[in-house]
């Protein structure tokens, strides 16, 4: 199946997990945040939320800014 | 430039920055912008005395190789999640639920921008306090950006901010306090403490702001954005502190003419 993770198109297979994408991109699940369709995913519920073809899953971090 | 050590720099009274629950010995606020790496932007925070640093939430940059994370020591520092960028009050509402749950920020502050024009960016008053009305009542200490407006101060005073944040000019302007007289009337229109976000040029703008009274500064390209932006750290630490002094001991009046400093008394010729 094909999501978007920030805009980018990426390949996966079928019932993959946040938790499991995050750990697959090899990011701190601890610094991370995500939004599924623009809709937040609670923490809690990464390792449960399957991901679905065409979801658009942003994941988000601290940045530099004032 | 050699950094000159501040350590001698010191108060010998309790003079806390108080924001809902929590309570600050430093009253400069620092961003984490611009900087050209994040070991300079460490060291800068460092140097800047600060105790409460400002980031931004933003998509993750799989391109970049360093963590930021790892240049704040969070048992010195009080993170504090901000909505730059935000031009709604239901984008600045998601951002802030957002991060949330990053479960990295160890309190519940939030610093609350809604942008009203992309030239200026000056806030967008009526979706700042759209905003700032959903994240109090959601648990928040909402540190609202804000123009020089003491009535809108007063209306996020009432909604229940603990603190309101007026710009002393356009953010990243440097043109200093462009009017120190509404800064005067929002202090005197609020009890809630007053912290000057945006504005500030040089150390001069900062102890001046710091002599109207108010209760600290928010800061970024300041210090960043100098060419030495360590050194330039230093210095608004003791911008602040000294407007601060020097507001708490209380100015001699102006005159127009001189009044002698010495007496005429036992003048021999």
């Amino acid at each position: 199946m094909t999501i978007y993770v920030n805009d980018k198109e990426i390949n996966l297979n079928e019932n993959l997990t946040i938790a499991q994408l995050i750990e697959s991109l090899k990011l701190n699940i601890k610094s991370t945040a995500a939004a599924v369709n623009k809709e937040i995913v609670p923490k809690a519920q990464y390792s449960e939320f399957i991901l679905k073809d065409k979801d658009r899953l942003d994941l988000v971090t601290i940045a530099p800014g004032g | 430039m050699e950094i000159i050590n501040n350590e001698h720099l010191t108060t010998n009274f309790e003079d806390k920055l108080t924001i809902g629950k929590y309570s600050f010995k430093s009253r400069l606020i620092v961003g984490t912008g611009k900087y050209p790496d994040f070991a300079t932007m460490q060291k800068a925070i460092e140097l800047s005395g600060s105790e409460i640093i400002t980031v931004a939430i933003r998509r993750i940059d799989f391109e970049q190789k360093e963590n930021m994370l790892s240049f704040i020591d969070q048992d010195k520092y009080t993170l504090l999640p901000n909505t730059a960028g935000c031009f709604t009050a239901e984008d600045a509402v998601s951002t802030i639920r957002l991060s949330r749950e990053l479960g990295i920020f160890k309190t519940d502050m939030v610093k609350l921008e809604v942008i009203g024009d992309p030239k200026t960016l000056y806030p967008d008053n009526e979706e700042l306090l759209k905003a700032a009305k959903i994240l109090v009542n959601e648990g928040f200490t909402v540190m609202p950006y804000i123009i020089d407006d003491p009535i809108v101060a007063k209306k996020l005073e009432d909604i229940g901010c603990p603190v309101v944040m007026p710009l002393a000019s356009p953010i990243g302007s440097g043109l200093g306090i462009r009017n120190p007289y509404n800064l005067k009337i929002i202090k005197e229109t609020v009890s809630v403490p007053v912290i000057v976000d945006a504005g500030v040029g040089t150390a001069s703008d900062a102890a001046k702001t710091m002599e109207l009274g108010v209760d600290g500064i928010l800061m970024n390209t300041a210090i960043a954005g100098a060419t030495d932006p360590l050194n330039m750290a230093l210095a608004m630490s003791y911008a602040v502190k000294a407007g601060r002094l020097a507001f708490l001991s209380g100015r001699i009046p102006m005159k127009l003419y001189a009044s002698a400093s010495t007496q005429m008394e036992g003048i021999v010729f």
